[in-house]
């Protein structure tokens, strides 16, 4: 027999009220740990989007986070195209690492399809440092191949060697209401790709993305607009006119020296590309930094919202706790001619209200891992952002010490009570 | 040489606090006893109407109230002279109380009942269980580890009585034992009492206002006369 003996029997005397004092407890904590968690991961899951590419390059009119969110997150496809001349005299304006056209507006089965050069896979790193990597097959060589991403392979449950048209467009809903959104998305069905390879997930957006080379996807827009001419022709690369060739973005990695990734001349050249009105150029990286300036807002409301439902706990610990003083009040008082003083009998209340906020705090740890892999999952299914949630043990072990403070203090009145308990009053006979 | 007494009471006066008796005899106290003594291993009834301060007594003499005036001695230590925690202590390794109710601790097992009241003594821990094991045996409680509601009267009271004894106590305090007992089993309650009591060597005051245990003790106190007289006579 010992203190915690008794503590666990009157908890366990108090099963009910006990159950739910914990369950409040773990409920706030689980919050206040999903949503750290998820803010973290939500930016790591936006900073490898971007991979190691300093610049994005769409046609001029839009803003620069609308040209990152569409052309290196997939939000939309970017509307008015670049030329192919455009590109190319992009391309020699400074001496970039790399400069990969990339082309969007099909999609298979609802998953982005992009279009791009073969640089994409050789030379851009979705993570910086880290290549792309197969988890079957190989990357495209000619036209009407395809590379699946992770995410999109497991939702479409393609493999290497399947056959599969590409849609121009990307539904948006299946909905009613929705035709005149989707109107002009019809099937390539006269061109057939071929899966080549399945890349390994990266964490990124282009997880969710199906690859190919940017000859085939001219190929079908051109036999497009020339079976509106002249139906039943067919057409090859020969066929392609200027017009045929465009893109909508370009994504440019200037050269770096001395084991720095960002360049020196990067505010000049970014300066000199901003001022042509025909582009949109954005650094992915201060978009997305700009982008969580906005959604830290959201973060700092949810963030608040959990406190308070930490505050809401630690009032409801010391309501159970106060509320079961009443029916304690006998018990406190045999202890006490039992031989307890009154430090003692304060030590007990706050040690089990400490208790409960213990087991809150643990029972909220394994329902945020819960929750945070579910959020993740739903993230995953939604938007694409493929998030591994994870907490920094810092981050952690702050709101575990913080729920058993504020348990502690949850437990100071009731422990006040227990210490002021008139024993002689409460040991006259019942009834 | 002269034992030291299990209890010493000497011009003990107490009075709720706003609450004035219009009894001019005793100044307006509800408690005023000149002297009381229990000899080591001496047993004494005393008895009193309601509201007497019977209970009262018992909660002075175990330092759970401080009196107005006088003295309250239990084994030599006069016990309103310790503060604070060594007072809690003291009361826990000296003094054992049974109460009208029991007064036991639910949701513990009989034999948690009485290792609560050890975990408070200054018993060595190492001892504790099998102190515990032996009053469990010897006042017949065949189920140690059954929890305290889900036994017979009967076997709470023996609880009651091996957790009053458990620390070896110099006096037990016993508040109306057999007051929610029929008469056959009140005179076996007060034969277990007498008896443990008897066996530990602890003195035994006992206050009761049922006249049928009266014949069990050699030695019997009326609250009324003690007041105002310097002791009462043995019966």
């Amino acid at each position: 027999m010992s203190d915690f003996t008794i503590i666990l029997r009157s908890m366990r005397a108090r099963m009910f009220s006990t159950v739910t004092t914990v369950i409040t407890a773990a409920v706030a904590v689980a919050l206040m740990l999903v949503i750290l968690s998820l803010k973290d991961a939500g930016r790591k899951a936006f900073d490898r989007g971007s991979g190691d590419m300093h610049l994005v390059v769409t046609a001029g009119g839009s803003s620069p986070m609308v040209a990152v969110l569409n052309c290196v997150f997939y939000a939309n496809p970017p509307r008015s195209p670049l030329s192919w001349p455009q590109y190319e005299q992009l391309a020699k304006r400074a001496p970039w690492a790399y400069a990969i056209p990339t082309q969007q507006g099909d999609s298979y089965a609802g998953q982005p399809v992009m279009a791009t050069s073969t640089d994409f896979f050789a030379k851009f790193k979705p993570n910086p440092g880290e290549n792309w990597k197969l988890a079957e097959g190989r990357f495209f060589e000619s036209s009407f191949e395809v590379v699946v991403g992770a995410a999109a392979a497991k939702i479409t449950g393609l493999r290497v060697g399947e056959k599969i048209h590409l849609t121009h467009g990307i539904k948006q809903s299946t909905g009613l209401g929705d035709a005149a959104k989707n109107e002009g998305i019809h099937v390539h069905d006269e061109y057939t790709y071929t899966v080549v390879g399945v890349l390994e997930p990266t964490g990124g957006s282009h997880d969710r993305a199906l690859f190919t080379d940017l000859n085939s996807t001219w190929i079908i827009h051109a036999h497009d607009r020339r079976v509106r001419e002249k139906p039943g022709v067919a057409t090859t690369e020969a066929d392609l006119l200027d017009e045929d060739m465009k893109i909508t973005g370009v994504y440019l990695r200037l050269i770096t020296r001395g084991g720095s990734d960002t360049p020196a001349n990067l505010p000049q050249v970014f300066d000199s590309l901003r001022r042509d009105g025909s582009l949109t150029v954005a650094q992915p990286a201060q978009e997305i930094a700009g982008l969580f300036r906005i959604v830290s807002n959201i973060d700092k409301l949810f963030l608040g919202i959990a406190g308070v439902v930490m505050l809401s706990s630690g009032i409801a610990i010391m309501l159970a706790l106060y509320n079961s003083m009443e029916q304690r009040r006998r018990q406190i008082a045999v202890l006490r001619v039992l031989g307890a003083s009154q430090g003692r009998v304060f030590g007990l209340v706050i040690t089990e209200s400490v208790l409960i906020g213990l087991l809150g705090a643990a029972t909220g740890v394994l329902l945020a891992f819960v929750g945070a892999n579910i959020g993740a999952g739903m993230l995953r299914q939604s938007l694409g952002l493929v998030i591994t949630p994870s907490l920094p043990p810092v981050e952690l072990v702050s709101v575990l010490v913080a729920t058993v403070v504020l348990a502690a203090v949850a437990g100071m009145i009731p422990a006040a009570v227990a210490y002021r308990t008139s024993v002689a009053r409460s040991l006259r006979p019942l009834g | 040489m002269q034992q030291t007494a299990a209890l010493h009471i000497s011009g003990l006066r107490f009075k709720y606090a706003g609450r004035d008796r219009a009894n001019g005899e005793s100044g307006g106290y509800c408690l005023d006893i000149p002297e009381l003594t229990l000899a080591q291993g001496e047993q004494v009834l005393l008895t009193g109407g309601s509201g007497t301060g019977k209970s009262t007594l018992l909660q002075l003499i175990a330092g759970l109230m401080d009196p107005m005036g006088g003295t309250v001695t239990v084994a030599g230590t006069n016990v309103h002279s310790l503060r604070g925690a060594s007072r809690d202590a003291f009361r826990g390794r000296s003094i054992g109380m049974i109460f009208q109710t029991f007064n036991l601790l639910l949701g513990f097992s009989a034999e948690e009942n009485i290792l609560a009241a050890l975990l408070f003594s200054s018993v060595p821990t190492g001892e504790h269980r099998s102190r515990a094991r032996t009053l469990l045996d010897k006042l017949g409680i065949n189920k140690p580890s059954a929890l305290i509601e889900h036994l017979s009267v009967g076997q709470q009271q023996r609880v009651a009585v091996a957790r009053a004894l458990a620390c070896g106590p110099a006096l037990v305090l016993a508040d109306e034992p057999t007051a929610s007992l029929d008469p056959e089993n009140s005179d076996a309650a007060m034969e277990l009492i007498q008896t443990a009591c008897g066996d530990s060597g602890a003195a035994l005051l006992c206050v009761s206002h049922d006249p049928a245990i009266r014949g069990r003790f050699k030695r019997v106190e009326s609250l009324a006369a003690l007041r105002g007289t310097s002791q009462g006579a043995a019966r």
